[in-house]
């Protein structure tokens, strides 16, 4: 178990390597750079030049990406023009370009605690509906539970965040007026290690801000956004255990289990439900790093500082770094995910070994 | 109090599956009559043979007779006990004294427990034995069905196809059952280890005194194994007797049309032997045919076959069973 999580963080290494690269590469081919702005809040030449000299941006491509890489120490000898970048392998992600005097680092301790917690309690929500009403509509089989279920998941997959969301403020915030329209309230649980940075005033860590204090006005901003993100995960995970549990349901051995005198319950949960489970651990794993590092439309719609927005907004702005960040985030979120997918497998099925 | 010689009684059984149409509001167009009448009665410690050609409601019937399907009609008595009128606790605990060995070892042992989780669930779910006294039980129970009683912790992917059919059989004999159904245990075996299950199938039924329900195709193998034995075809049992009275004097024309399809392991005889080869395919058992039927494939079809079932009779001789479903002898 142990060599086997150890040997794929080793694998890790090459894929994230990949990653940097190639995104570095094609961030930087899109057409335009970081202050290229158009109309009335155009920059003279002189100082568009002054600025991609101070980030840089003026070096030839391989220095910059070395600099990015293993940090200006070692790829830009003698070089004292800005502030010294560390690399990215000692997890220094370098300056944002467009928040003057914001580190990308700072930046995802900022954003990224909300995001998770967003994404963890819709994660929640999506496996506790899904997975129920999964199995309630496979045991229905063909039956009107069986069909109202699969248009409701049906309904949730296909109506989009983009609608659902609005709907949801305008109907509970608006009318009904039981929830707030938007934003995000959390604290951190830990506040009195919080003030103690504020206090010096630094960066709060980011392990201090990821644990909310569980306030009733925390609850009540995060209803509607966690509704409607949980919902439409919930629609697929639901779709995935109906499909699933019904080839399961239908094996020689789910028969045997009923022959033993098993009650069907212990037939359904110990027999059935765990050989079910495979795909939907599978889809489980990317999922889970894809709504934990930020969600673009629901944060937007309820005006949630979290990372979605920097994934999207970066690349229209440039901002290489946030671009590079954001996505090296989203590639470890992804192998960490997976690895916990393949740990899951090892103990869901007896066959599946980790070697 | 006379004691009853017959442990299963089954009469009048009828296994019907509808075939539905509709979304929203199903309804009932047809029905796959899979088993469509039949009776007859396993004495204790007998085996009775059920062979037929695939589809023709073998399995369903042995399915059907364990309340694995709930039967569209008929009854099936065990140990003068009507099973098909038990429900819910009193049909879980019947199960101890009835048990099923599946056909296909791959697919009828769950592939996340292991061999202990497999063979010991039963006790634990009818509380006969648990922890120490349960792990012990199962490594008897694999001793029992010559398999290593160290094997209790692997899992069913790490056994051949003969040894997970010895892992089906230990399981089956877990509760101690009357009566075990076995729904073709050797068909998805290699030949040499058919010998090996079939053997200590025998072995197991004369140490503890089991009844058999043995459905297979391989007519030779049955011949062996059973001591009676039922010919069906198409959802109808047709003929029914003595193992040996069944392949030396066959009554029917369809076990005469079997029989004649089986090899004969001596090449002289084998090249005389007269294959009864039947015109055109079995008929749907959606839709069977009036009368026998048999009647649409019969070489000696007669008029009154297309138009009136014939009568289940016994026409033994010497005080001899040999019940047949045939106009030829009415």
């Amino acid at each position: 178990m142990l060599q086997f999580i150890v040997r794929r963080i080793l694998w890790a290494i090459p894929v994230l390597l990949a990653v940097t690269f190639f995104t570095f590469a094609l961030v930087r081919a899109i057409p335009g750079g970081p202050f290229d702005f158009a109309g009335d809040r155009s920059l003279p030449p002189s100082v568009v030049a002054n600025l991609e000299a101070k980030y840089h941006l003026s070096d030839p491509l391989w220095q910059q990406f070395c600099s990015y890489l293993i940090g200006d120490t070692v790829c830009r000898p003698g070089d004292d023009s800005g502030r010294a970048s560390k690399g990215v392998l000692l997890g220094d992600l370098g300056p944002s370009f467009r928040y003057r005097g914001r580190t990308v680092n700072d930046i995802i301790a900022t954003a990224l605690p909300i995001s998770f917690q967003l994404g963890m309690m819709a994660m929640m929500l999506g496996i506790g509906i899904g997975i129920p009403f999964g199995v309630l509509a496979a045991l229905k089989h063909n039956t009107w539970i069986d069909y109202s279920a699969t248009l409701v998941a049906i309904l949730g997959v296909s109506v989009s965040n983009v609608v659902l969301g609005p709907v949801l403020i305008w109907f509970f915030a608006l009318k009904l007026g039981w929830f707030p329209v938007a934003t995000w309230a959390a604290e951190p649980l830990f506040s009195g290690i919080a003030d103690k940075y504020i206090a010096a005033s630094e960066q709060i860590p980011m392990w201090v801000n990821i644990i909310p204090k569980p306030t009733v006005d925390f609850f009540m901003h995060a209803a509607l956004p966690v509704f409607a993100l949980g919902t439409a995960l919930s629609a697929t995970i639901a779709r995935m255990t109906r499909g699933s549990l019904l080839q399961v349901i239908r094996e020689d051995y789910i028969r045997t289990a009923r022959s033993k005198g098993l009650r069907e319950r212990a037939v359904v949960v110990r027999h059935a439900l765990k050989n079910s489970l495979i795909p939907v651990v599978t889809i489980l794993g990317p999922m889970f790093a894809g709504v934990l590092t930020g969600t673009f439309v629901i944060e937007l719609i309820f005006a949630i500082p979290g990372l979605g927005r920097h994934f999207v907004n970066s690349i229209g702005n440039r901002d290489y770094p946030v671009v590079l960040g954001t996505t090296l985030l989203y590639g470890v979120a992804i192998v960490i995910a997976n690895m916990l997918v393949d740990i899951t497998y090892a103990w869901l099925d007896p066959r599946v070994r980790l070697e | 109090m006379t004691e009853n010689e017959n442990l299963i009684e089954v009469s009048d059984l009828k296994m019907y599956f509808p075939i539905t149409k509709g979304v929203i509001f199903q309804k009932k167009v047809a029905d796959v009559k899979a088993v469509d009448g039949v009776s007859f009665t396993i004495k204790k410690g007998e085996t009775l043979g059920l062979v037929g050609e695939s589809g023709c409601g073998k399995s369903t019937t042995g399915r059907a007779i364990l309340q694995l399907y709930r039967p569209t009609a008929g009854s099936v008595k065990f140990k003068d006990v009507e099973l098909t009128e038990l429900k819910g606790e009193k049909l879980r605990h019947m199960r101890r004294n009835m048990q099923m060995i599946f056909q296909d070892p791959y697919a009828s042992l769950n592939p996340r427990m292991t061999v202990g989780g497999i063979v010991g669930e039963p006790l634990e779910v009818h509380n006969i034995a648990k922890g120490r006294e349960k792990r012990e039980r199962v490594q008897e129970l694999l001793r029992v069905v010559g398999l290593n009683p160290y094997f209790v912790n692997r899992y069913p992917h790490e056994f051949s196809g003969g040894q997970r059919q010895r892992i089906g059989v230990a399981r089956s004999l877990a509760l101690n059952p009357d009566f075990i159904v076995c729904d073709e245990p050797i068909s998805a075996l290699d030949v040499s280890i058919q010998a090996q299950i079939v053997n200590m199938l025998e072995d197991l039924q004369q140490e503890f005194g089991l009844t058999y329900l043995f459905i297979a195709h391989d007519l030779s193998m049955v011949r062996h194994i059973s001591d009676r034995i039922a010919v069906m075809y198409l959802g109808k049992i047709v003929e029914i007797t003595d193992h040996n009275t069944l392949y030396e004097d066959p009554k029917h024309p369809y076990t005469q049309a079997l029989l004649s399809a089986v090899p004969i392991p001596d090449p002289v005889i084998e090249d005389q032997r007269q294959r009864i080869i039947l015109a055109g395919d079995v008929p749907s058992p959606i839709d069977p045919p009036p009368g026998c039927n048999f009647s649409t494939r019969c070489p000696r079809v007669m008029d009154i076959c297309k138009e009136v079932d014939p009568t289940w009779q016994d026409i033994g001789e010497n005080g001899e069973e040999h019940w047949v479903a045939c106009h030829l002898y009415e």
